[in-house]
């Protein structure tokens, strides 16, 4: 190893209202090797990148690149510093092409000062095949499928004669045979001696491709380890670092499993990303829906919730074949639904808590449209308690929250509502770890009180920890159901990418 | 190689929750409770307008004239009926630049209705505001259902209702209208003229709908997030058709009265009144993006800008610059209103 390593980050601590996102994280990546960073959801690892890149300023601690400190913490020292993030939304301009993207912001120009096009298309065309990309520099990159878009990002930081290469997720979309391709790219970096931090939770990536594993959790740094005679059971236990049973608790009512399904969908299929995926939630049963990410879970959910029109297929509620023409008729069959995305589905950010609480359950406050202000306040400052917000948050624009007050507000809005069925999608994304453990409970409750809980998750933890049963989709088909109870990770995953894992 | 030593140990436990909001004080309750009744910001768009009256009362023997006060009070009221609606149509976060051409259509039909057809009275204006509201209708469906931004549907709106004023009259004006008729525009009640009454209840009615019914709550709900609306089981599209109506209504009752106190049915009448409507809305803060403000702030951003064209007449400058004040004040009341915003944060 040489004497300092490239990149240095030393106690970096970042606080948000609320949220302490790290706590004193030490980070460090030797020159031409490939850092797998890893984590739970929530653990920091975002925010930790978005400092290295500029993006956000840590409020104490140190970065070193090459041994000397960054001072002004800005996108623009970053990158002349040669530190390139390809963020998961990727930043191409879909309109330009290939070359004008790679060569944006450094066009080269001819001595009349225009764009010397030629120029740019040789250099290009000569950097595309270096990396062995077989792509037309003069392609319009929104023509491109998004593994080859990653490759034009890749070749831009190239460009810019970055020393580091922050992949953050980039599989997250692509196919086997992509993140093949991706993976020669990313040896050839390191063969060419840039460093690679590389953010990823499939742990068969990580160990196919990773030199060193640093583990995070809970804003810090749990362990660094050569990737070389670790297990991927041992990189578990770090991510999650605490005994699974204690967070998601125990089910103290058993299911009857002769009881009619609460919910029930048969042959269900939607749009391009659902296809004739059946399976059924007993009362009082947490059944989990898993798959990677764009598996077409979320969409189930909106189809069942009438949110999204249904090709073919039913659904059942208590037996009862229903046809729900949007989401009112599913409220009024008793179903609640938490979406994915808390921002843009599930808050009225600039409203109160207060009426964002009581937003599904106005006609049950109203005569004759007119408000009962005393009763919404009543029911808003009720389920704040259950709940554990402050009373003094329930006037407060839900939008300053922390994440985890603000998921409690949406369940809370459904909570109100006393539904049988409940299907919540992701619902502890974002939220720290004290209010996960609260959710947990949370939901435990309402099922043990009858509720039929569909939870769509992408945390492996949470699905074995949470669920009685986890059906698993693929590509939009269901692909298989697992009973929780003994299932392993390794189990579900294999399912989940279509792809047999060796467990080490 | 050999394994590292771990470079951090993890903490154990997240710091709880801050707590959010105000510390609470024995007594606080009231102050909040009146707080909410008048906010920061509309206090201070209150002073400004009773220090404006006063400076006006000062520079100008004539302001405070019964015959001044009246005008003034009239163009109030007029305007206020098509800023009301146009708070609604805000507040979903859309826009409605149809309802000055609305006032000429409405105009023109109730001239057409009253004098050429010879209606009773009643029934015109009956008709009239109902032909409005279909325009609004029109606007809403288009919007909600074909999904076209409202700024697009409501700026052919804006060329279709005004061609169909000019075309319907060949471009000349109405009159012969009945006594009866013109009083509503030019008659008072109390000494207080009607069309302040009109703007009055209409004011007070958009208010109590807006904080204290379902439908107003919907109204914020699709301005705030209109997925997680229809996701909470609110009928989107339904509301959105109901607020284009509602501000097309709005819009021809102000024409209708408009064509009274002129005592003339006019395709001309309402031009540029969406600006001026569009104006006061957001010096009384209500938000472009949608789901804030209230009806108590557009009232004041009304009454400040007609305040102010008054003034400008009082100390006799040119007709042709007011417009010039106008926009400065309108965009100057909007860089005011979001600097305040970013310094709260």
């Amino acid at each position: 190893m040489a004497d300092h390593p490239l990149i240095s980050m030393r106690g970096i601590v970042k606080k948000y209202p609320g949220v302490t996102a790290l706590n004193g994280v030490t980070l460090s990546v030797e020159p031409g090797e490939v850092m797998a960073l890893v984590g739970e959801n929530g653990a920091g690892k975002s925010t930790l990148l978005k400092i290295l890149a500029g993006a956000e300023r840590p409020d104490s601690g140190v970065i070193e690149i090459d041994g000397v400190a960054v001072e002004s913490h800005s996108p623009r020292e970053s990158q002349s510093r040669g530190i390139a993030v390809i963020y998961q939304e990727l930043n191409l301009a879909n309109d330009l092409s290939v070359a004008e993207n790679i060569y944006v912001g450094r066009e080269p120009k001819t001595r009349f000062g225009t764009v010397d096009f030629g120029a740019m298309e040789r250099g290009a065309r000569d950097l595309l095949q270096s990396l062995g990309i077989s792509v037309s520099p003069t392609t319009l990159v929104g023509d491109l499928n998004i593994a080859l878009r990653q490759m034009v990002e890749i070749a831009k930081a190239l460009l810019i004669d970055a020393r580091v290469v922050v992949m953050d997720e980039p599989t997250s979309s692509l196919t086997e045979e992509e993140v093949e391709t991706l993976f020669l790219l990313v040896r050839k970096l390191r063969a060419a001696g840039v460093s690679v931090i590389y953010v990823s939770h499939r742990m068969r990536e990580i160990f196919a491709i990773a030199d060193r594993v640093t583990v995070m959790r809970d804003g810090a740094v749990v362990g660094v380890r050569d990737a070389a005679g670790l297990t991927p059971g041992d990189v578990v236990q770090m991510m999650v670092g605490r005994d699974l049973v204690d967070l998601y608790g125990q089910r103290t009512t058993p299911v009857d499993g002769t009881a009619v399904p609460a919910l029930e969908v048969r042959d269900l299929s939607c749009g391009a990303m659902l296809h004739d995926v059946s399976f059924s939630v007993l009362p009082g049963e947490i059944v989990a829906l898993s798959g990677l990410i764009g598996a077409g879970r979320s969409h189930a959910a909106l189809a069942i919730f009438g949110a999204r029109k249904r090709r073919s297929g039913q659904i059942l509620v208590n037996g009862k074949p229903v046809d729900f023409n949007g989401p009112q008729d599913a409220m009024a069959a008793g179903l609640g639904f938490v979406p994915e995305d808390r921002k843009q589905q599930g808050l009225f950010l600039e409203l109160s808590v207060r009426e964002n609480m009581t937003s599904a359950s106005l006609a049950k406050l109203s005569r004759l449209t007119v408000m009962s202000g005393r009763k919404d306040r009543a029911l808003a400052r009720d389920y704040a308690t259950r709940l554990g917000l402050r009373q003094s948050a329930v006037e407060v624009a839900v939008g300053t929250l922390s994440g985890g007050n603000q998921q409690k507000v949406v369940l809370a809005r459904w909570l109100a509502r006393k539904p049988r069925i409940l299907i919540l999608d992701e619902p502890t994304r974002g939220v720290d770890v004290g209010a996960k453990a609260e959710i947990y409970q949370l939901i435990r409750t309402i099922a043990d009180e009858g509720v039929a809980v569909l939870i769509i998750s992408s945390e492996l933890t949470e699905v074995l920890g949470m669920a009685d049963r986890i059906v698993v989709m693929r590509e939009g088909y269901g692909v298989g159901e697992v009973v929780a109870r003994g299932a392993t990770e390794t189990q579900v995953m294999a399912l989940a990418t279509g792809v047999k894992e060796e467990a080490e | 190689m050999t394994i590292q030593a771990n470079s951090a140990t993890a903490s154990s436990s997240q710091p709880g929750e801050q707590p959010s909001g105000p510390p609470r004080t024995p007594g606080s309750r009231f102050k909040t409770g009146l707080l909410s009744v008048v906010s920061a910001r509309e206090s201070t768009l209150a002073g400004v307008v009773v220090l404006l009256v006063i400076v006006l009362s000062l520079l100008s023997p004539y302001f405070f004239t019964q015959g001044n006060l009246t005008v003034v009070g009239r163009q109030i009221g007029l305007a206020l009926m098509i800023s009301v609606g146009m708070t609604f149509v805000i507040l979903i976060g859309g826009i409605d630049l149809s309802v000055g051409s609305i006032v000429a259509l409405v105009s023109v039909l109730t001239g057409e209705l009253m004098v050429t057809a010879g209606l009773p009275p009643a029934l015109a204006v009956i008709i009239a505001l109902v032909g409005g509201a279909a325009v609004g209708a029109v606007n809403g469906i288009v919007h909600a259902f074909v999904g076209i931004p409202s700024f697009v549907v409501t700026l052919g709106m804006l060329a279709v209702a005004r061609g169909l004023a000019l075309g319907i009259t060949s471009g000349s004006t109405i009159s012969g209208f009945p006594a009866s008729f013109l009083y509503l525009g030019q008659g008072s009640l109390l000494g207080i003229p009607i069309p302040v009454w009109i703007a009055a209840v209409i004011a007070l009615a958009a208010h109590f709908v807006l904080s204290r019914t379902t439908f107003g709550r919907h109204v914020y709900f699709v301005g705030s997030n209109e997925d997680a609306a229809m996701l909470s089981g609110i009928h989107t599209r339904r509301i959105k058709v109901l607020v284009f109506v509602i501000s097309a209504t709005l819009a021809s009752a102000s024409g209708i009265l408009e064509t009274a106190r002129l005592s003339v049915g006019q395709p001309a009448a309402g031009n540029g009144y969406e600006l001026a409507a569009i104006g006061a809305a957001v010096i009384g803060g209500v938000s472009l993006s949608g789901g804030v403000g209230r009806i108590l702030g557009t009232v004041l951003g009304t009454t400040l800008l007609l305040l102010i064209q008054n003034a400008l007449i009082l100390l006799g400058i040119s007709a042709y610059w007011q417009q010039v004040f106008s926009g400065v004040i309108i965009v100057g009341a909007v860089a005011l209103n979001m600097w305040r915003k970013k310094r709260s944060r």
